[in-house]
């Protein structure tokens, strides 16, 4: 039992006196990197599980029968469709955000396992379009970088609206990351406190946006898909009106969606989950009769290829990871602990991206730290990050008698809780019931 | 600018907007440079995302994003424009008699944009180089977060003028609405009115420019730069600031 004496409040926790005297002594709300910290008690994909084959279906063989794992991404509009060999993608993060050797390693993984890449905000860097199979350019609110040749040299536009980990509100570079090269790149002074907008500078509403797509489209002569990403809010709306915009491709990133850097309370009380997200996407796009026309790529908290085969089965065409790749490139990996300890972190416990001091030299500008990230060895990493988590989705689908992974769907699941199978639509196991249905 | 040659002219009528732009590219493309818009009809995105240098002469107004994401060309338009005019340009000059919508010369990197009338709001957002020029006033939050360049507004400006800016210079002739978050108010030096002088001279008509004020009469406003790194001591600056 514990000491009455030395009890502790469960209002005011250890974390939460930590927070208030820390704001009370910086006057200013506190940045980080990474994502959402909480513990989850919101509907996930582990509430989910897969319903595999017994007597009602009959399954493919688990290591060897062949189950196709390609996807296109663009078929509605763009005369050069996006191809890739597997169906998880590498997210946009900027240079700035990542270091040259982790941008450069990314792409090499991506481009060896058959998959795409993308820019972020800062524009694009060269090394990343010579390293890159398949380069998505993003256009974000700053627009910083912005270069009409770079559109015209990559593979797919994706209009940014938001991001997971803080929809509606930009994002933040500090000035320890600004170095003279990322200002020169960004047209900004270096070492200031980078913050982007949140609204593009060219458009507002929805009706706006129509026309913005049409000018990404006309500025690259209608041969690359349009993507439109969005952080996860008000998905359902949201969707249906990106789909109205003349999207090829739409993203929604859920809000455990990671960051570079933000205001830990955005990360931590905006927006909707992703497992949330994908459902609401999917029903947005049929009641449009869009599905399957307009292609949907989920991301946010994509850990592995159950969550991977999981979101696919809900509806998603692709899955965008990011923490995840840099996971794979080794960020909180006990390495350097010494160098953890210094800036307040420890490996497994380390979202200190905002200050430019990432022991294993991932989201660092320093020449020094970035050194600890061989491009190589990190490229072959993350490639054999994808071909696992590909094999992952291939062993479920087989599994559920799917030779081609989009064959996934719903029925192959069952929930595990009630809350999931009221997101979902999907009978809570034990029963045949769709709860809130 | 590269050598003219016979005008070719583009009939807009009803036609799609990619066909209008294609045939744009590829007289560019046979050398005919020299390209003028009949019939625009406010067409939105004309003459979008040109990275070669030509002369492209729209016979009346256009709608949104006329010119945006260009690298190079010379754009001329009779009448107004939309939102988003010359947005992302890299270089060249875009030049509108008439007036233009929010966001005009938004995120641009180099080169010039001339509006003889007034500009909407959120004119040079983000501007990351170049020169605006606008001969009237402009709308609220124009300069709002610009990084580099410069912009002129002979007019009067709107609310929140140069807010959270970074390195552009702005210089209004006019009233200036009300100044935006950390936008400071500097003396003008005679680098400045040189540079005023010869800006105004070369792109307005000596008629045009009899109506403009004098360049000492300007207002130069640049970024005060407290906002360029979080510092408690700014707390209140913040508090508004985001």
């Amino acid at each position: 039992m514990a000491d009455p004496i030395l009890q502790q409040s469960g209002i005011f926790t250890p974390a939460v006196i930590d927070d208030i005297q820390t704001k009370a002594a910086s006057g200013l709300y506190q940045i980080r990197g990474y994502g959402t910290l909480r513990q989850r008690r919101w509907a996930t994909f582990d509430d989910l599980t897969f319903l595999p084959c017994s007597l009602t279906r009959i399954p493919l063989e688990g290591y060897r029968e062949k189950c196709t794992t390609a996807v296109t991404l663009g078929t509605r509009y763009a005369k050069r469709p996006i191809q890739l060999d597997v169906p998880i993608m590498i997210t946009g993060m900027s240079w700035g955000a990542l270091s040259l050797n982790a941008k450069v390693a990314l792409a090499r993984g991506a481009r060896a396992a058959g998959s795409s890449n993308t820019t972020g905000d800062g524009g694009m860097l060269m090394a990343e379009r010579e390293n890159s199979r398949t380069l998505i350019y993003e256009v974000l609110p700053s627009r910083y970088g912005i270069n009409i040749h770079h559109m015209l040299m990559a593979d797919g536009i994706e209009l940014t609206i938001g991001q997971g980990a803080k929809p509606g509100t930009g994002g933040l570079l500090l000035g320890s990351k600004v170095s003279e090269v990322i200002a020169r790149q960004r047209d900004l002074p270096a070492g200031v406190d980078q913050r982007s907008p949140a609204r593009h500078p060219d458009f507002l509403g929805p009706d706006d946006m129509i026309v913005k797509v049409e000018e990404l489209r006309e500025a690259t002569n209608g041969e690359v898909p349009i993507f439109v990403k969005m952080g996860a809010s008000r998905v359902y709306d949201d969707v249906k009106l990106a789909a109205k915009a003349g999207a090829d491709v739409i993203v929604v990133d859920g809000m455990e969606g990671g960051t570079g850097a933000s205001p830990a309370i955005l990360q931590e009380h905006t927006g909707i989950p992703t497992l949330a997200a994908v459902c609401e996407a999917r029903a947005a796009l049929e009641d449009m009769a869009l599905y399957g026309e307009v292609q949907l790529v989920i991301a946010g908290g994509i850990r592995d290829g159950v969550d991977a085969a999981k979101a696919i089965a809900l509806g998603a065409d692709a899955c965008y990871i990011g923490t995840a790749a840099l996971i794979a490139l080794n960020c909180n990996r006990p390495l350097h602990v010494e160098d953890y300890a210094k800036i307040g972190a420890a490996p497994y416990a380390c979202h200190h991206c905002h200050t430019g001091l990432c022991p294993v030299g991932v989201t660092t500008q320093d020449p020094e730290l970035m050194r600890r990230l061989p491009i190589d060895e990190a490229a072959e990493r993350v490639s054999n990050l994808l071909h696992a988590m590909t094999l992952e989705i291939q062993m479920l689908a087989r599994a559920c008698g799917k030779s081609d992974v989009r064959r996934l769907e719903p029925e192959d699941m069952a929930a595990l809780t009630t809350e999931a199978s009221a997101i979902c639509g999907i009978p809570l196991a034990g029963t045949r019931k769709v709860y809130g249905h | 600018m590269a050598e003219i040659t016979p005008l070719a002219t583009v009939e807009c009528g009803q036609r799609p907007i990619r066909e209008i732009n294609q045939e744009i590219k590829a007289l560019i493309a046979a050398g005919r440079t020299g390209i003028e818009l009949a019939g625009p009809g406010a067409r939105h995105n004309l003459g979008v995302g040109i990275v070669q240098l030509a002369r492209i002469h729209i016979r009346g107004s256009a709608g949104y994003y006329c010119a945006g994401l260009i690298d190079g060309p010379e754009f001329e338009v009779d009448g107004s424009a939309g939102w988003g005019l010359a947005e992302s340009m890299m270089s060249g000059k875009v030049v509108v008699h008439g007036n233009a919508g929010n966001g005009a010369a938004a995120a641009i990197r180099g080169g010039t944009v001339v509006i003889h009338g007034d500009a909407a709001a959120r004119l040079g957002v983000s501007m990351k180089g170049g020169l605006v020029l606008v001969g009237g006033d402009c709308g609220y939050m124009a300069a709002f977060m610009g990084q580099k360049g410069t912009l002129i507004v002979c007019g009067n400006t709107g609310e929140a003028f140069a807010d959270s800016m970074y390195e552009t210079t702005c210089f209004v002739g006019g009233k200036v609405g009300d100044l935006g978050t950390d936008a400071v108010i500097e003396p003008l030096s005679e680098e400045d009115i040189a540079m005023l002088d010869s800006t105004l001279a070369t792109h307005f008509s000596a008629g045009e420019r009899a109506r403009k004020p004098a360049p000492r009469a300007f207002q130069k406003i640049v970024a005060g730069r407290k906002l360029w790194n979080f510092d408690k001591r700014n707390w209140q600056w913040w508090r508004e600031a985001l």
